[in-house]
């Protein structure tokens, strides 16, 4: 049977793999991702479920699933001119159909996408992690940026329905889950000061909240509070906490193993291992 | 109303080179054929993303404009707009 062996949350900022091509492996962000990678190389998941948010590039507003599966042989990205490398990566069809399925029949009328790329959200974490894109994903999308949002208790409970899945699966497999995104992002909005940059972190305290509840593990505390209005309140971006949520629905309960804060830019890195 | 079409050629900076480049050289006539509203246009010539926000527009969408000052749309023009815009989260 397959099991979730671990489970990893972490942000996707477009601009990271440029910023360490530049300040080199012992900058922080550097230094971030490479402890996910070692942790993911412990692991040794035979795939990566992705719960993510694309930012209308995958979709548009032509038709934007509030959650989607993607199911196909391999998918490619970025496909946003984020500045990185292309890459090409398997896609876990198999499992992704069996979750799907399995999403339906508990209730979860989760949209399909059968030809489809990926944009920053999926691959600047995989430019990190596993670089040499030997691990097949399976991206799950969640609407986290175009309100109305899905509840975090709708979020939390599509996690336990993965994982119920996953569980389910005869194959013997080792599944990790990552869930994408920042606490408090806000881009392009009111909330941004005058100035140069068009984007800034307005809620550095809810970040830090978000991870002491987690540390914590006070998750039903983190999915009370996580409404679409407190979630937006720290940013037009602050809803990628659901793929967070999600994350945490599918792995349990459970303390985190390593959690690097990076509060100043309403992220973090943590992991958790489940044997 | 139709804030898909503000939104959509938003998106089309990003995507689009040749679009990009028609709007960076005769922004009226890159946009003409769009179906927008006279007053979306006009907002949109005139870079005027508080209303264009307050209308439904997207900011992540919008953001995309000041990468290449589209509209007139530089990081520190649009910062400075945007913040009359309506902010209802708050």
């Amino acid at each position: 049977m397959a099991a979730i062996v671990a489970g990893f949350g972490m942000p996707h900022n477009p601009g990271s793999p440029a910023l360490v091509a530049r300040d080199g492996p012992q900058c922080e962000t550097a230094r971030y991702y490479a402890q996910m990678a070692k942790h993911i190389e412990g692991a040794a998941p035979d795939v990566l479920i992705f719960f993510t948010d694309d930012h209308f590039n995958t979709f548009f507003l032509d038709n934007f699933p509030t959650f989607a599966i993607g199911i196909a042989d391999a998918t490619a990205g970025p496909n946003d001119q984020t500045p990185m490398p292309q890459y090409k990566v398997a896609v876990a069809g198999a499992l992704a159909t069996h979750i799907r399925t399995n999403a339906i029949a508990h209730g979860f009328d989760i949209s399909l996408a059968q030809d489809f790329d990926v944009d920053h959200a999926v691959m600047v974490p995989l430019h990190f992690l596993t670089p040499g894109m030997k691990i097949p994903v399976l991206p799950i999308f969640i609407n986290c940026l175009a309100p109305p949002l899905p509840t975090a208790q709708r979020c939390f409970a599509l996690g336990q329905a993965v994982r119920e899945a996953v569980e389910s699966w005869p194959q013997k497999q080792r599944v990790a889950v990552i869930g994408s995104g920042s606490f408090s992002l806000e881009i392009g909005g009111p909330k941004i000061p005058i100035g140069d940059r068009a984007a800034c972190t307005p809620d550095p305290q809810w970040s830090q909240h978000v991870q002491d509840l987690v540390k914590e593990v006070r998750i039903d505390e983190l999915v009370a509070e996580s409404t679409a209005a407190r979630m937006l309140q720290a940013g037009n971006i602050g809803g990628e906490l659901l793929n967070w949520i999600a994350l945490l629905g599918a792995i349990g309960p459970r303390k985190p193993v390593t959690v690097l804060p990076q509060n100043d830019h309403g992220q973090a890195f943590v992991a958790w291992r489940l044997n | 109303m139709s804030v898909y079409a503000v939104n959509k050629i938003c998106r089309d900076a990003l995507h689009d080179l040749a679009f990009r480049d028609a709007v960076k050289r005769d922004p009226a006539a890159a946009i003409a054929p769009r179906d927008l509203s006279g007053d979306e246009r006009k907002a949109l010539l005139a870079g005027d993303v508080a209303w264009l926000y307050d209308h439904g527009c997207h900011p992540f969408l919008m953001s995309y404009l000041t990468r290449w000052d589209l509209f007139g749309l530089s990081p520190a023009v649009y910062t400075a707009r945007i913040q009359s815009a309506h902010d209802t989260r708050d």
